[in-house]
């Protein structure tokens, strides 16, 4: 399996109010594209669509082969091939950090506990957290909690990680040791979608930009394009206030 | 708008479904080996119930020697006047033997035997009433007598010829408390009752000759058992010829005062602590039983009320609204009476007990368990289902666990609700604690010090109850987290 996205004419609304107004863009197998924008421009909606936590109103979602908008596609073991990432980590509270890793890959690939617990421990050395395996999420830092979430995610051997603006919910100086492990994935090949507001980030790691806003992508390219020579006075006005502060 | 006429329509449903189900009661001519025979709590020297629990009283022992004669068994269930009324007429029981006066309203509803007993009313004050000696001395005094009952409607007619206010109670032992506590200045009663209270050494007295006045009635339901009131009428036949009944009735209207200390707060426990822990001992039962059944029902309703599917959560939801607006006590007794009177099911009392508050601690449990998961986070949801978990795997494995833990405190506030709601059940007859201490206060007529015995009994056991299940939520919140 790899890890390509279709997206066509999605359309996604909440009552009256229309918050996706038609994307369409496709995404490789390995690369890393990182969504950018005012809030409420309808980013984290589009990622949140992309492994059908928000249902869609209308449009075509391809996952690999899978359509995922149609009814008939198994929507869970779709899941499995997509790691997702929260804002607000959202690890199991009741299960232990080694638990909330083992869970999944246990209960639905069928791992055995011994194997399952070999690999949350490689997966905790990876993000720097093995000596937190037996303690509760609540006793970790916000730091440490986002990238215990991101292990849970990668046990699943996904091959698209979405992360809905993982570093925003984080005091400062916890914010390096989170993109750091990102980093580490996107040279390893993995299809990365990331909707966030670290601009010095996306400009380092990412292939592609895009900037969204009013549910619309206004302007995508590669980081040099976007940020050096923005074609839309949309996307001019936007990085000049995020980037001069 | 739309839910209630859902529930409405939801209710006629069932109502169909149970008037479908319902089969005419059959009139049965045929003898059978055990008749249920309904009787009043205490109505004593006719049924009351002995120091030991055992029933005695002159119905009592009309009755054992009637089905000795007959070859037949009758089992007693004392479960109060207007409960033992209602049951036969709802066909849950087959006889009422209670000191029935007959009456053409009655009439109209129940077959009578021939007369057993001749009663009349009496008047009695208090023994240290001095100024009282004919009914000409109640000008504008306060005259009280049991709600419905022959004694009410005498003082009711005379009221205008002496001129004095009437009170109206439910029960004789309230009747006779507020006699001595000086807020009535006479009571009217059926003479034997009177006699017998004053028998009893209780502080009364008679100041004036007893008013002739109906006569009692074994009573079937209308159309029911002609051949049990033909051996009622054999057998009470039998007895006057042996002078069996006169000694029957010298005995009680002749009974010597009671020896046992049931005044003071120690002598009524002494005397009835068998009574009271057995009492007690069906309360927790009625309450644990309940409480298992309500949980299992309660989950199911819960999950369906937060289920995706638009059809579960509105059939919950009518469940519920249904439930909640309804009180336990029309409740009770519609699954009581109601239900046995168009289906023809009998329900035992402990049964119907049941039944009443598993399916209404059950609402109460699906709302706590729908708050409880209404509780967790939705991120925790959308965490587990992305990592392609099934939504009941989700549930089971990550929602509910967490879920249960925020209900801890709401499930033990239900358990102790449900516990002081089998209370309630005392009216459909259950033996539960303050059924117990009624039938004991019937006799004794110490309210105050056994509604105190049966209040400190509720109160040590739901507070043990409450102080254990903290104890085991601070157990089960140090695990993790």
């Amino acid at each position: 399996m790899a890890g390509k996205i279709f997206v066509k004419d999605l359309i996604k609304k909440y009552g009256d109010n229309t918050v996706l107004k038609g994307i369409s863009t496709t995404i490789k197998d390995g690369e890393v594209v990182c969504i950018i924008g005012p809030s409420g421009s309808g980013k984290s909606t589009f990622l949140r669509c992309l492994n059908q936590l928000e249902e869609v109103n209308s449009g075509t979602i391809v996952i690999d082969d899978f359509d995922i908008t149609d009814s008939q596609t198994d929507i869970n073991q779709v899941r499995e091939n997509i790691g997702m990432v929260f804002q607000h980590f959202n690890l199991f509270p009741h299960l232990t950090v080694r638990e909330n890793i083992t869970l999944a890959p246990q209960d639905l690939k069928g791992l055995t506990k011994s194997e399952a617990n070999a690999l949350a421990d490689k997966l905790l050395d990876m993000v720097g957290l093995l000596d937190k395996a037996e303690v509760y999420p609540n006793s970790l830092s916000g730091g440490q909690k986002q990238r215990v979430a991101i292990a849970r995610a990668l046990a699943m051997k996904p091959n698209i990680m979405l992360f809905d603006e993982p570093t925003s919910a984080l005091d400062p100086e916890m914010v390096g040791d989170v993109l750091n492990v990102m980093k580490k994935l996107a040279e390893n090949g993995m299809t990365m979608v990331i909707v966030t507001h670290e601009m010095g980030f996306a400009k380092e790691v990412a292939d592609r930009v895009i900037f969204t806003d009013g549910g619309e992508i206004v302007e995508e390219g590669t980081p040099e394009q976007v940020f050096n020579h923005p074609q839309h006075e949309r996307t001019r006005s936007f990085l000049n206030k995020v980037l001069s502060v | 708008m739309k839910k209630t006429k859902l529930s409405l329509f939801f209710i006629m449903m069932v109502s169909l479904i149970i008037s479908i189900l319902a089969t005419p009661q059959p009139v049965s001519a045929e003898k059978k080996q055990t008749y249920i025979i309904g009787t009043d709590i205490t109505f004593a020297p006719f049924e009351f119930s002995d120091s030991q629990g055992k029933y005695v009283g002159i119905d009592m022992e009309l009755l054992e020697r009637i089905s000795e004669i007959n070859h037949v068994n009758f089992e007693i269930k004392p479960v109060g006047f207007n409960a033992a009324v209602q049951a036969v007429e709802a066909g849950q029981m087959d006889a009422v033997m209670a000191g029935m006066t007959i009456t053409p309203e009655r009439e109209k509803s129940f077959d009578f035997s021939d007369p057993y007993f001749q009663s009349g009313i009496q008047m009695a004050i208090a023994k240290d009433n001095h100024t009282i000696h004919s009914y000409k001395d109640l000008k504008n005094k306060v005259v009280a007598a049991k709600t419905g009952t022959e004694s009410a409607e005498f003082i009711e007619k005379n009221k205008q010829t002496y001129g004095y206010k009437i009170k109206l109670y439910d029960t004789a032992d309230v009747m006779y408390s507020v006699l001595n506590a000086g807020n009535v200045d006479a009571i009217f009663d059926d003479y034997p009752v009177i006699g017998y209270a004053v028998k009893q050494n209780k502080p009364l007295q008679l100041v004036t000759d007893y008013e002739k006045g109906g006569s009692y009635g074994f009573g079937v339901k209308k159309g029911t058992h002609p051949e049990l009131l033909t051996m009622f009428n054999q057998g009470l036949k039998e007895l006057k010829a042996s002078g069996e009944y006169q000694e029957i009735l010298d005995k009680y209207i002749e009974a010597p005062a009671s020896t046992q200390d049931e005044q003071s707060l120690m002598g009524i426990l002494k005397n009835n602590y068998p009574a009271l822990l057995s009492g007690l001992l069906y309360t927790l039962l009625l309450t644990f039983v309940s409480i298992v059944i309500a949980f299992f029902i309660g989950v199911l309703f819960g999950l369906m009320s937060v289920s995706p599917s638009k059809l579960s959560r509105r059939i919950a939801s009518i469940y519920v609204d249904i439930i909640r607006g309804i009180p336990l006590y029309v409740f009770a007794l519609f699954i009581y009476l109601g239900i046995p009177n168009v289906t023809g099911l009998k329900l035992s009392p402990f049964v119907a007990g049941i039944i009443t508050l598993s399916l209404n601690a059950g609402a109460y449990i699906a709302e706590i368990i729908r708050g409880g998961i209404n509780a967790v986070p939705k991120g925790q949801m959308e965490a587990a289902r992305s990592l392609g978990l099934p939504y009941r795997k989700t549930m089971k494995k990550i929602i509910l666990p967490q879920a249960f833990k925020l209900m801890i405190p709401s499930f033990i506030n239900q358990f102790v609700i449900t516990l002081k709601d089998t209370s309630i059940l005392s009216a459909i007859g259950i033996l539960e604690l303050l059924r117990s201490g009624q039938i004991i206060m019937a006799r004794n007529l110490q309210t105050f010090n056994v509604l105190l015995i049966v209040s400190v009994m509720y109160l040590i056991v739901i507070t043990a109850l409450t102080k254990l299940s903290k104890k085991l939520e601070t157990k089960v919140n140090a695990n993790g987290r």
